[in-house]
């Protein structure tokens, strides 16, 4: 199995349904698309051949949510078997999911779940880490989730979480600019020290998105809103650490016409083209 | 504590009732997501059935599945695979509402379900069968091929849905009829079977030779073998000879 993943500069958009008869009928302003894995695993039909279709347009990468690195139980083995399906008949760029456990056995709660930042845990990741690496035979993205609540056990800082696992699970890292931005205000620490913490030739992808008003002061990873202008600014001095990197905007909810991704899209290449 | 202790005593608080009120600002964020995340899974899995019974009865059917049915598959789109049922308990003077539900569930599932080809009659004749091959002949059903028994004209209800219409003179009882969903190529398809139908059908798809079913049959279904098994073909109900 390679051990590196080479960087791929560009800027991309998520694969939504809603976009689906734009991508199929044109080539769009995209230099690759990022699907959820989870919507083409273990199918067939219409999704596959559209998956198939577009493809031939644009360069793929595969962005799971249902992996749960952080599980003592281990991973799901189905689950990996029909993601290593889908890796080999997509050939992504890469695959990436999240820093997050989702559930236990028996029951699975569909969301990133935060974990304790603790030996036990980084411990937990990096077997269950290795193990997805060797099943899908390449290093994976791992990406930072948005969180909102902390653990009293903890002993690490998250983005201290994350250079250890990237150093010692040697995977690659996906750095969500806007995660890193509502965690920092939910938990009150400082961007700069997060981004400042990431080792530079780790990252091979950066997410960006919008979120929202939460109860109390607290921010929500809502997916449902166009890029603030703080986490333009904070993506900004990410370009400026990391260079040059495949960027995306993320839409899930009150996905807007395609234009207007695009055109958001556009605002990125501008602003890593800017010096910080 | 471990982590799967911290991990379980977290699922517990999220998928608790409303009697536990939650421990933090950020907990009742992850139980509010986790509740709203499923909420709307079974909101778009069984569109026409809401819009049947009306918003208010289907969150409280969908609030009292997320409570009692927690979700176990790793892919979300399997969540609500039991809602039918327990639908049925829910809605019991009303079994046109399981039966739009189980009839919503199998579309999405036959829209999606893994790749089977589609055997057409030009793909069938040109195999090229002597008559002792039909004898022997059997027959691999379509991608997502399902059935059950229903009181309803769910076609004619189906339909009143997609165009709006949610007054109860849409509902037709009907005697009790076999339900059929399959895909065919990229589109999933349902239909209610004639009577007798179904019991020429159903041994072809239990693995039964064309021989074997048309001796099963009756007085009454075996002249209508034939017409059904050319419709049957061109609605795509097969996806392959078995060898």
């Amino acid at each position: 199995m390679s051990e590196t993943i080479l960087p791929f500069t560009g800027f991309g958009l998520g694969l939504r349904k809603e976009h689906h008869a734009q991508f199929l009928s044109a080539e769009q302003k995209v230099d690759f698309v990022e699907i959820i894995s989870e919507n083409f695993m273990a199918c067939g039909g219409r999704p596959l051949r559209t998956l198939d279709a577009v493809r031939e347009r644009h360069p793929v990468i595969m962005h799971g949510v249902s992996m749960s690195l952080g599980s003592p139980m281990g991973l799901n083995r189905e689950y990996l078997s029909e993601l290593k399906s889908l890796a080999d008949r997509t050939r992504p760029l890469w695959v990436s999911d999240h820093l997050c456990w989702t559930g236990i056995p028996g029951h699975n709660s569909h969301d990133l779940l935060p974990l304790p930042y603790t030996d036990e845990a980084l411990a937990t990741c990096i077997a269950n880490l290795k193990l997805a690496q060797d099943v899908l035979e390449r290093p994976l993205l791992v990406e930072n989730p948005s969180s909102y609540m902390t653990f009293p056990e903890s002993t690490l800082s998250e983005w201290q979480f994350l250079r250890l696992l990237a150093e010692e699970g040697g995977c690659f890292l996906l750095l969500d600019v806007n995660n890193v931005f509502v965690s920092s205000v939910n938990h009150g620490f400082d961007p700069l020290e997060f981004l400042a913490a990431i080792p530079r030739d780790r990252v091979r992808q950066i997410h960006l998105a919008g979120h929202s008003q939460g109860p109390e002061g607290m921010l929500i990873d809502t997916h449902d809103a166009p890029v603030c202008a703080e986490v333009w600014a904070l993506y900004a001095q990410a370009i400026d650490r990391f260079g040059p990197c495949a960027t995306m905007i993320e839409r899930d909810d009150a996905i807007p016409p395609l234009g207007e991704l695009l055109a958001e899209l556009e605002q990125a290449r501008t602003a890593a083209s800017v010096p910080a | 504590m471990t982590l799967l202790d911290t991990q379980r005593a977290f699922v517990a608080e999220i998928a608790a009732d409303d009697e536990l009120p939650p421990s933090s600002l950020g907990m009742e964020i992850y139980r509010n997501a986790y509740r709203g995340r499923l909420a709307d899974a079974l909101m778009v899995s069984f569109e026409r059935t809401r819009r049947w019974v009306g918003e208010e009865m289907f969150e409280h059917a969908s609030a009292h599945y997320i409570l009692t049915h927690p979700p176990q598959s790793w892919t979300l789109d399997a969540y609500g695979e039991a809602f039918p049922q327990v639908l049925a308990e829910l809605f019991g003077e009303d079994p046109e509402v399981p039966e739009l539900a189980w009839l919503e569930w199998h579309m999405q599932q036959a829209f999606a379900a893994p790749d089977d080809e589609t055997l057409s009659p030009e793909a069938l004749a040109a195999a090229g069968l002597g008559e002792a091959d039909w004898e022997h002949l059997r027959l691999a059903p379509a991608a997502g091929l399902v059935s059950r028994e229903v009181s309803h004209d769910l076609a004619a209800l189906w339909h009143a849905l997609a165009d709006g219409e949610t007054e109860r003179s849409v509902l037709r009882p009907t005697d009790p009829a076999m339900l059929l969903v399959w895909r065919k190529d990229l589109s999933p398809h349902f239909r209610l079977l004639e009577p007798g139908e179904f019991a020429a059908l159903k041994p072809l798809f239990d693995g039964a030779s064309f021989g074997e079913t048309a001796s099963q049959l009756g007085e009454t279904e075996l002249p209508r073998f034939g017409k059904w098994f050319a419709q049957w073909l061109n609605e795509g109900l097969f996806s392959a000879i078995v060898r």
